[in-house]
């Protein structure tokens, strides 16, 4: 066998953190939410994992998943329409129970058969809300190297205030994680788990099939952190671009945070490229009485006006005289002649009329909701 | 499963003409419009007409066409039965020959075509710039019940005798075809778009290959054959814009006239009639602060810090602070450094200019798209080295080096 594949198989948590932007997954998941100005969230994740060699992927979804199941369709995108492996969508199963899944245990006990029938020694978990550009090569490397039962990644960071109840952090004593605290408040940089692990499936599927018989719910809480001296749990830092979702500010920080040049290049670096759903828009127009400064635009857009400072999705419209300063502008909005938005995060099918002002401020971005028109 | 209609397209065409940019690939291959390359409108007119089969003929430097191409899948050309098939020359049993003409082409590619068993045949050219539905092209040709038809443009009497032309009576049936007369009888210029009826063309074809003189062309050969035998012939009408990019003057016209929609007639910005292409699955295009652009494109992957005006970026082209690109069609990875100033020309894939450089200038009159006088040509790979000039009238197919000039 050419050593090209991954011995490791995916699984990916859809809906996991929904609750930290309400607005935008009124229609969608996390995992669907637009990010970057082409992209979704599940296409960090989903291209880290092609690009690392795994090519059969789980993603279990809960609720909302409309907008998923569009964006993926056969994996294509992602090179992941395979006989062998490829894409699997897990929608909840409604015989078997009319809850929803509430933890990761929960939507891992729905998935245990289809764990028992593979072959890949490794599974991958990993939530949608943190965009990085990773190969996971090193890390299982690092899993097996070291011998680990559990190898979770994460970074050094700041907790974000969207995030105060819904992280966990760790303390490390040479590489090997010693305690696991949720909903961590401390301030100053800390060691943040992006919720991404390493684990072998036999012992995956031991622990989830035990945590279920007594009523377990949450992976980090009720597996991880109550069994970190039975469990060698190591810690495998990400040192790259990261970015988290945390709640609605963090989204509008995290997309302009992408005009700098540095972290476009760190996010889509061309050694492991961010693949997405494909629109065919023609290449963006910039018409007579065009000014865009410092700004990220994806295809499809005509631009008669003035940008700045704005992320502009694909087939953006900025008419005649109208300004767009400081803004997220979701896929197909349209600004008419002479009106001007400032910190403004719109989401997909947007129309905002003629000679209007709106304007929100940089700790408080105003969110236009998907097809509304203002 | 038979199939009612399907497509052949031309492509082995060398494009020599083209000559810096059809060095290590064929012409229909070329990067046109920004994100597209010349044979995305052929495929996409397919699709959009309905038509699902469609074989490719090739033979000049393939590769990039083929990788190209792959599947089929941007083009929704991946089905079970039919789709897009690359056909090059190959080996038989009696031997193994190049495409020799055009009609020995589809000659060598009758097994292909039968394995479809379709009533009708449309072939096309790899090398034109044109939206059409041939769905109503044969539509046209049902009604007319005829046997071949071709598609023609109405030409201005003075040009016609650079075209090959079709004479027809009052209810469109062609009664006379001129190759490029001095006395023009008609100004409807055949645009190289058949449609045939394929019993009728493969009896033509097999006839026209046991004829030792024959050149084994359409044009010359098979559809003067189907007038003496006094066949159903029509000529169907085309007003849509339609281009043959031959040469790099009007390379760099069509594209310039993409900018210009509603007073060129290309119009690549219609949601009902896409033009599909090959994605290049980069991020979104970069604007920095110090940019400023002005009736121009820019696709994904571009990074932009200077001056653009009235030019098409192609995907992964950076524009540094302090460099001016005007009138410029820029392919796929270029970088133009500071100070450097690229106008009035067709600079290829992954050339890099370097600070300082000059390549091109603007005619002396201005911008006129229709009589654009010299367009400076820099081919692919090529670097132009710091403050080198590479004057209007150039063809650049090696490097410059730095502070030379090359005329």
């Amino acid at each position: 066998m050419v050593n090209s594949n991954a011995n490791a198989l995916g699984v990916i948590f859809a809906n996991s953190y929904d609750n930290l932007v309400p607005e935008l997954v009124a229609e969608r998941t996390m995992a669907s939410i637009p990010f970057g100005g082409r992209y979704r969230l599940i296409d960090f994740v989903l291209s880290n994992m092609a690009n690392s060699g795994i090519d059969n992927i789980s993603v279990i979804v809960r609720k909302n998943y409309h907008s998923l199941m569009d964006h993926l369709g056969s994996g294509r995108e992602w090179d992941l329409t395979r006989k062998r492996g490829g894409l699997n969508i897990v929608p909840p199963f409604a015989e078997r129970s009319i809850k929803m899944y509430s933890g990761r245990v929960d939507a891992l006990a729905s998935i245990l058969s289809w764990l028992e029938d593979q072959k890949e020694r490794y599974v991958i978990l990993s939530d949608c809300c943190v965009a990085m550009n990773m190969n996971y090569g090193d890390l299982i490397n690092k899993h097996v190297e070291s011998g680990a039962d559990v190898t979770m990644v994460y970074t050094r960071a700041e907790i974000p205030e969207g995030a105060r109840n819904d992280n966990y952090t760790i303390r490390i004593n040479d590489g090997r994680v010693t305690e696991l605290l949720s909903n961590d408040y401390r301030p100053g940089v800390q060691n943040l788990s992006t919720n991404v692990y390493i684990i072998e499936r036999e012992s995956l599927i031991q622990l989830v099939r035990d945590a279920a018989v007594r009523g377990l719910v949450y992976f980090e809480r009720d597996i991880l952190a109550r069994n970190l001296n039975l469990l060698n749990v190591q810690a495998y830092e990400y040192t790259g671009y990261a970015a988290r979702i945390a709640d609605m500010k963090s989204y509008f920080d995290e997309n302009l945070r992408l005009l700098e040049e540095d972290n476009v290049d760190q996010l889509f670096s061309a050694d492991n490229p961010i693949y997405t759903k494909i629109r065919d828009d023609n290449p963006t127009r910039y018409l007579e009485g065009s000014k865009v400064k410092n700004s990220l635009l994806a295809d499809g857009c005509v631009i008669e006006g003035v940008v700045e400072n704005s992320v502009l999705f694909r087939g953006c419209r900025v008419k005649k005289g109208a300004v767009v300063r400081n803004c997220v502008l979701m896929q197909d909005t349209v600004v008419e002649n002479d009106t001007s938005v400032e910190y403004v995060v719109t989401d997909k099918n947007v129309h905002i009329t003629a000679a209007k002002k709106l304007s929100g401020t940089e700790s408080f971005p105003v969110f236009v909701a998907k097809n509304h028109t203002v | 499963m038979a199939k009612e209609m399907i497509a052949m397209i031309l492509a082995g065409g060398q494009g020599s003409r083209l000559y810096a940019l059809t060095q290590k690939l064929a012409k229909p291959a070329v990067p046109f419009g920004g994100k597209y390359r010349i044979i995305d409108f052929p495929l996409s007119n397919c699709v959009n007409s309905g038509i699902d089969t469609v074989g490719i003929l090739t033979q000049y430097q393939p590769l990039v066409l083929n990788e190209y191409i792959g599947n089929g899948q941007p083009w929704d050309l991946d089905r079970l039965h039919g789709g897009v098939h690359v056909l090059p020359p190959y080996q038989q049993a009696t031997g193994s020959d190049w495409y020799k003409g055009t009609a020995n082409a589809i000659y060598q590619n009758i097994s292909f075509i039968d394995r479809y068993d379709p009533q009708y045949v449309i072939i096309l050219s790899g090398d034109q710039i044109c939206k059409q539905d041939y769905s109503d092209f044969l539509r046209f040709h049902k009604e007319k019940n005829a046997e071949f038809s071709v598609a023609v443009m109405e030409v201005p009497w003075s040009e016609a005798p650079r075209f090959g032309l079709m004479v027809t009576d009052e209810d469109d049936r062609i009664n006379e075809f001129q190759e490029k007369p001095k006395n023009p009888k008609s100004n409807l210029a055949s645009m190289g778009i058949y449609i045939f009826n394929w019993d009728v063309l493969k009896a033509y074809l097999i006839a026209d290959e046991a004829d030792p003189n024959s050149e084994n062309d359409f044009g010359k050969n098979v559809i003067p054959s189907l007038l003496r035998d006094n066949r159903r012939m029509y000529a169907y009408h085309f007003n849509g814009y339609w281009k043959d990019v031959g040469t790099i003057t009007s390379l760099w016209q069509a594209n310039m006239e993409v900018l210009d929609p509603s007073h060129s007639g290309i119009n690549l910005f219609d949601e009902n009639w896409k033009i599909y292409s090959r994605n290049s699955g980069r991020p979104c295009q970069h604007i920095g602060a110090d940019a400023d652009i002005v009736n121009s494109m820019v696709t994904e992957g571009c990074k932009v810090n200077g001056t653009v005006n009235n030019s098409i970026l192609f995907p992964g082209v950076v524009v540094e602070k302090g460099a001016t690109v005007d009138s410029a069609v820029v392919m796929g990875g270029t970088v133009i450094k500071a100070g450097s100033k690229v106008s009035h020309c067709i600079v290829a894939e992954n050339v890099m200019i370097e600070e300082g450089a000059t390549v091109g200038a603007m005619p002396e009159g201005g911008l006129d798209i229709a009589n654009p006088g010299d367009v400076a040509t820099v081919g692919s790979g090529v670097r132009i080295g710091k403050g080198a000039t590479v004057g209007p009238k150039a063809m650049v197919s090696n490097d410059v080096k730095d502070g030379e000039e090359q005329w």
